[in-house]
């Protein structure tokens, strides 16, 4: 049962899901960013 | 006192008297609406809502509710976001708007909430919830009924030291304006409840809504998109208020100003737009819905999406960045239409998406939902040319 896990499947897993948790903090704070540098 | 009470009558019915033009654009596209609109609906009460609907046993659930409550209540949101600035985080900057805004959220609530009456098969059946005849305790509707009733209550003594500084009451001014905090964070945590609770309401129907609009989230979206959909809509509000009642806003009022008040709420909606974005994503992703967007339908969710959540959100930064105020105007407008779209999509048009003969609304029933924004415009009109609404109140 476990020969046919495969773990490195990111569609199986929830890999995708934590990877676009990551994005979206890295995208919120260059998002953040964005807006403290803006044109006076 | 019977010479106060006296004067006070006259000054009411004074105040009554239509002021203005009467033949203007607006009045002469309303006028025939709303005429229209209260004779279907007393149509609708004499021979029952088949009569003027398109409702059925199956689709219980029309217009009436997926626009003017379901969609209206996520509009009034503004009102708990800029009292939760003002009173709360104590930011002064937004303190011109706060009547405007809560005048606005109050009247949305009366006129949506109200209009439930008119989609209830046994509209006396509405007080049950209050009165203890059957509570339902287990049923979302017994919260959404309790908290439209009490924020309604919140938002009108919120904005009651206006009405009391309207009949020169400077006591009952005084003592109401001691009210303001309470009302304010009572009714911030009313509207975070039902806010989510109008997404709860379609939790118990996942076999009807389309994949791609149902998630175990629904409340939580609910609550996510009220904060970019109330901004957006203050943002408009104020956009149209100040060309049309131009002559009601105080003389020294700083342009400058005002589009502060613009930039910082539009700040604000590009933020919430963002986290409403990556909520949609994840749960796109969580739900596995990746066979479901090979049609039309995965072509109009991702319409939606990109197109009226993304883009705003681009836009709205972009409007930020470069001062620009058009952009953020343009930005308000495509996110309102954007939360109106999906909440019709969550509550009408993909609404049993597979049945043959879906609901389409009858004629009818768009002249009434839009006489009720009709109504509530000239209620809102009414008030501010007689009440200071545009004007600092000093505490």
């Amino acid at each position: 049962m476990l020969e046919s896990y495969v773990f490195v499947n990111i569609f199986e897993t929830k890999g995708l899901e934590y990877m676009l948790i990551l994005i979206f903090l890295v995208g919120f704070i260059i998002f953040l960013r964005y807006f403290e540098i803006h044109k006076q | 006192m019977e010479i106060t009470a006296k004067k006070g009558i006259k000054f009411i019915i004074s105040e009554l008297k239509p002021r203005g033009e009467l033949f203007t654009p607006f009045n002469i596209i309303t006028i025939p609406i709303i005429a229209l609109g209260l004779i279907i609906v007393a149509y609708r009460f004499v021979n029952g809502l088949g009569s003027v609907t398109n409702q059925s046993q199956i689709f219980a659930w029309g217009l009436w509710k997926g626009f003017n409550v379901v969609t209206g209540v996520a509009f009034a949101a503004g009102a708990y976001i800029v009292t939760f600035m003002v009173y709360v985080l104590r930011i002064k900057k937004y303190h011109s708007i706060v009547k405007a805004t809560v005048l606005n959220g109050f009247l949305s609530y009366v006129f949506y909430a109200g209009a439930l009456i008119l989609d209830l098969g046994r509209p006396w059946n509405i007080i049950n919830p209050i009165i203890g005849n059957s509570f339902g305790f287990n049923s979302v509707l017994f919260l959404v009924a309790w908290h439209f009733m009490l924020y309604i209550i919140a938002q009108f003594v919120e904005f009651s030291p206006t009405i009391a500084e309207w009949l020169e009451r400077k006591k009952a001014k005084k003592f109401l304006q001691s009210l303001t905090l309470g009302a304010v964070v009572f009714g911030i945590t009313l509207s975070l409840l039902h806010q989510s609770g109008l997404g709860a309401l379609f939790m118990m129907a996942k076999s009807k809504i389309h994949p791609l609009w149902y998630s175990e989230f629904l409340p939580i979206l609910f609550l996510a998109s009220s904060v970019p959909a109330g901004l957006s809509m203050v943002i408009l509000e104020g956009t149209i208020s100040r060309r049309v009642f131009k002559d009601l806003y105080p003389k020294h009022s700083s342009k400058h100003l005002y589009e502060e008040i613009v930039f910082g709420l539009a700040k604000g909606a590009a933020l919430s737009l963002f986290i409403y974005y990556f909520f949609k994503a994840i749960i796109f992703i969580h739900g596995r819905h990746w066979s479901h967007i090979t049609d039309m339908w995965g072509v109009w969710y991702f319409i939606e999406v990109f197109g009226f959540v993304l883009l705003p959100c681009i836009m709205y930064a972009n409007g930020y960045k470069n001062r620009s105020i058009g952009l953020i105007r343009l930005a308000s407008l495509i996110t309102i239409v954007g939360i109106m779209l999906n909440r019709l999509n969550i509550s009408v048009i993909s609404f049993y998406w597979n049945n043959p003969n879906h609901y389409y609304p009858s004629w009818q029933e768009y002249i009434v939902a839009l006489m009720v924004i009709s109504i509530q415009i000239w209620v809102f009109r009414w008030v501010v040319t007689r009440m200071p609404v545009f004007k600092e109140s000093h505490h």
